[in-house]
């Protein structure tokens, strides 16, 4: 089996003189006593598995929504016990700020009257929810799921890209990854200690029921999708048969008395946590988006009321505001009086004039993202975008700068990817999936997406991305 | 008890998925039929194939009937197999019923979902070309027809005995007894009329063919021998207590879900259509056939049914 060397950056598995790092020894190993025959079997037959299990996701704009097998590479990414818990850490500091800083921004406002972050900055985002104002969500928890894009730069470094507070995906992904990893190659697993994540659902459904506002009682937990047209209804569908929990749509919910209930073949019933998969705009149309056809009148009224709990709650989004995300390291150190544990990557904002002055005149240099987007969607790669393309996507700035933000590109590191018979660096990200219940937990794992174009920088499943098995290990008995 | 959206689901899916292997059966039956008659009556190959037309009736309205056997049969072939515009073919039913099943994946087990997508996929990945011969298209129909047995059998050894379960198995047995009257009342008219005039052998090939097409031939020579009578054919298919394809049976067993739905205390109102109707099959008989009643009959059994249908929808899904 060939291994293509990286060019540039950090490569995850082989270090600069090419040697491979201690914790990828054993894989290395085992992958070179296959035969190119064994490999491209076993791969079929992982295609086959996926296609087969209908494991994919729908990307829109294409006809019907089609769907798609999420491609998956079969070499693990591997993450040592040390580095693992420097990210935890790291993680669980971010989170708790995250909360505090969006209780603080529905209640008091401290943080603004205080400076940290400008208020014209928070209250201008379509994210901030007015109408939620003084509320305080059960168990006074905001985020009770988070996704967290994680990279790592040319030396390695671990830095955090972006926060996802509202409805992050991939979890589904993770634990299938897994599952197929075992089937398909069972050598790998058997080498190496790796740390289960298979009971992810069972902790989800924990830190659901934490949250139910009727105590006492067996609470009823639905998941709320959009529906089998959403990219991410797989995700929706397998959670709900993971927790045992009814899968239900808008249509499936009615308001009476102030309170939820699902309509039943057999009368309705009470139900008191949503884990909602669809955005804040469409949850209820009497309190948001009028044309909503996804959500369930007269929904907000029964959160205010404190009938039913919602997670994540509603008006979470602002917090991950990309350009919110540049104050984090302020924010962690007036709520916590701690300095960010994990560093992040330097932005700029087009909401301030400096800022926006330097992003115009280094577009070539820059990534820039809208702000309110999520996907890839909406995004210029400066760097390799031709002139035309810089200036057009300029113009859009400018009509409406506070809209955007840039970032120098990253590095990202690359990761030996199979590819055509041989393994090719390819660059790689990392979003881990952390519950935030009685107390804050990080899945030992996540989900490594991965570039699968060569050269190319957006990991992102509708634009080309596939994902890996993550494994982080244990640490090693002492 | 469930929500009813998922109830609504699981129904159709059921209906989908026994329509798709009545559609599947009948094209394979008729096929056979069809190339054994057509170089002694060539009318009577074409009759089987507007027959079957009109038990599926998906095809556009206003297309201009084939004047070639040849094409009639390819366009029927080709239409009821994998044309995604063809609301009663092979192809649509599937993949309808694989859309209910995606949308309540959370309702079935792995196994289920697995071979019905397998069964769709393996249908998806023919292209019509290849389906024009007729070797490859039997042969493909045929693992079409073996993926959907596979799933009912992983619908009844996977699937827990819950409501779900009861729903889907009520949409299975409801298009089942729906589609062999529809055939009934389509077929009957021309067999019966067609005895003293066709050739002995020929004639007989048609009564079996109609038993084939309702999967009942082995089960009727069981009861009754080799020999082919219709007056005992007729009786086998509307009125046999054991078969699992005949009016009777089919009649009884949606009675038996609906009961099983309904709460304890009072019966719903589609159990109590479709009870009568049960009631109704269980003591009518040869007199019926006799008297040439049997067409008037069936019309009866076809409006109770949509009468049933109607009922489950305001009753259990809110539509």
């Amino acid at each position: 089996m060939k291994w293509v060397a990286p060019k540039s950056g950090f490569d995850e598995v082989f270090d600069p003189r090419g040697q491979p790092r201690a914790h990828y020894a054993t894989i290395i190993s085992i992958l070179e006593s296959f035969t190119r025959e064994d490999v491209e079997r076993r791969e079929r037959l992982q295609q086959l598995t996926l296609r087969n299990q209908g494991i994919t996701f729908t990307v829109y704009g294409e006809k019907d929504g089609l769907e798609r097998i999420f491609p998956f590479d079969f070499v693990p990414r591997i993450i040592p016990a040390s580095e693992w818990k420097s990210l935890q850490d790291g993680l669980v500091q971010r989170i708790t700020t995250l909360n505090l800083f969006l209780a603080d921004l529905y209640q008091d406002q401290k943080c603004l009257k205080d400076g940290i972050v400008p208020a014209e900055l928070i209250l201008s985002r379509r994210e901030y929810k007015r109408a939620l104002l003084g509320l305080v969500p059960p168990r006074k928890i905001y985020t009770h799921v988070v996704g967290t894009d994680i990279i790592r730069n040319d030396k390695g470094e671990y830095l955090i890209l972006e926060d996802n507070c509202r409805v992050p995906s991939g979890v589904s992904y993770v634990l299938e990854n897994r599952n197929l990893l075992s089937r398909v190659f069972p050598e790998f697993l058997g080498a190496y200690p790796v740390r289960p994540i298979r009971d992810y659902p069972t902790l989800l459904l924990e830190t659901l029921r934490f949250v139910a506002p009727r105590r006492g009682q067996n609470p009823v937990v639905v998941i709320l999708s959009p529906g089998i047209h959403n990219s991410a209804y797989f995700e929706h569908s397998f959670l709900a048969r993971e927790m045992g929990v009814p899968l239900v749509e808008g249509r499936d919910l009615l308001v009476e008395g102030n309170h939820l209930f699902m309509r039943r073949t057999h009368g309705k019933r009470q139900v008191d946590v949503i884990y909602r998969r669809i955005d804040d705009d469409f949850l209820d149309p009497l309190a948001f988006r009028r044309d909503s056809m996804l959500g369930v009148p007269g929904l907000l009224n029964v959160y205010r009321d404190g009938n039913v709990a919602l997670a994540n709650a509603p008006g979470a989004g602002v917090a991950d505001d990309k350009s919110v995300y540049a104050y984090m390291p302020q924010l962690i150190k007036y709520y916590l009086g701690e300095d960010a544990l994990l560093p992040q990557v330097p932005t700029y904002l087009g909401f301030k004039k400096d800022d926006f002055k330097y992003i115009s005149e280094h577009l070539d240099q820059l990534v820039v993202k809208t702000t309110g987007d999520a996907g890839g969607y909406g995004m210029l790669m400066g760097p390799f975008a031709a002139a035309k393309e810089r200036e057009s996507y300029l113009a859009a700035m400018r009509r409406n700068p506070g809209n955007y933000i840039a970032q120098p590109l990253v590095e990202l590191s690359t990761h030996p990817t199979h590819i055509g018979g041989k393994f090719e660096p390819r660059r790689v990200d990392l979003r881990p999936f952390i519950l935030y219940g009685d107390r804050i937990r990080v899945l030992p794992g996540g989900l490594t997406r991965v570039a699968l174009r060569a050269g190319s920088y957006v990991v992102n499943s509708s634009q080309g991305g596939g994902s890996k098995d993550t494994w982080v290990l244990a640490p090693r008995e002492s | 008890m469930i929500l009813s959206r998922v109830a609504d689901e699981l129904y159709w899916m059921g209906r989908y998925l026994e329509r798709a292997e009545n559609t599947t059966r009948l094209l394979l039956v008729t096929e056979e039929l069809s190339t054994e008659v057509l170089g002694l009556d060539e009318e009577l190959a074409r009759c089987e194939w507007n027959d079957l037309r009109a038990i599926f009736p998906g095809f556009p309205d206003g297309e201009p009937p084939a004047r070639h056997l040849t094409g009639l049969a390819a366009a029927s072939l080709l239409g009821l197999s994998i044309d995604a515009e063809n609301r009663h073919s092979v192809f649509y039913s599937l993949k309808k019923a694989r859309d209910n099943a995606r949308s309540v994946r959370e309702a079935l087990t792995l196994e289920v979902f697995i071979n019905l997508n397998e069964t769709y996929r393996e249908l998806e990945g023919h292209n019509r070309r290849q389906l024009t011969d007729p070797a490859v298209f039997r042969s493909a129909l045929q693992l079409t027809h073996r993926g959907i047995l596979s799933t009912v059998g992983a619908i009844e050894h996977t699937l827990a005995r819950d409501a779900g379960w009861l729903f889907l198995k009520l949409g299975e047995s409801l298009e089942r007894v729906f589609r062999t009257v529809v055939i009934l009342r389509i077929k009957l008219p021309a067999l019966v009329a067609a005895e003293p005039k066709i050739d002995l052998p020929l004639f007989y090939s048609q009564w079996r063919s109609l038993l084939r097409g309702l999967s009942s031939l082995e089960n009727y020579r069981k009861a009754y021998g080799a020999r082919l009578e219709p007056i005992d054919v007729l009786q086998f298919l509307l009125f046999d207590a054991q078969t699992t394809r005949s009016v009777r049976y089919g009649a009884s067993t949606v009675k038996d879900y609906l009961d099983r739905i309904s709460s304890a205390s009072e019966l719903s109102q589609p159990a109590r259509i479709v009870g009568k109707l049960a009631a109704e099959l269980s003591y009518q008989g040869h007199d019926l056939i006799r008297d040439g009643q049997i067409l008037g009959f069936l019309d009866h059994v076809l409006a109770e049914l949509a009468r049933a249908h109607d009922a489950l929808s305001t009753v259990y899904f809110g539509t």
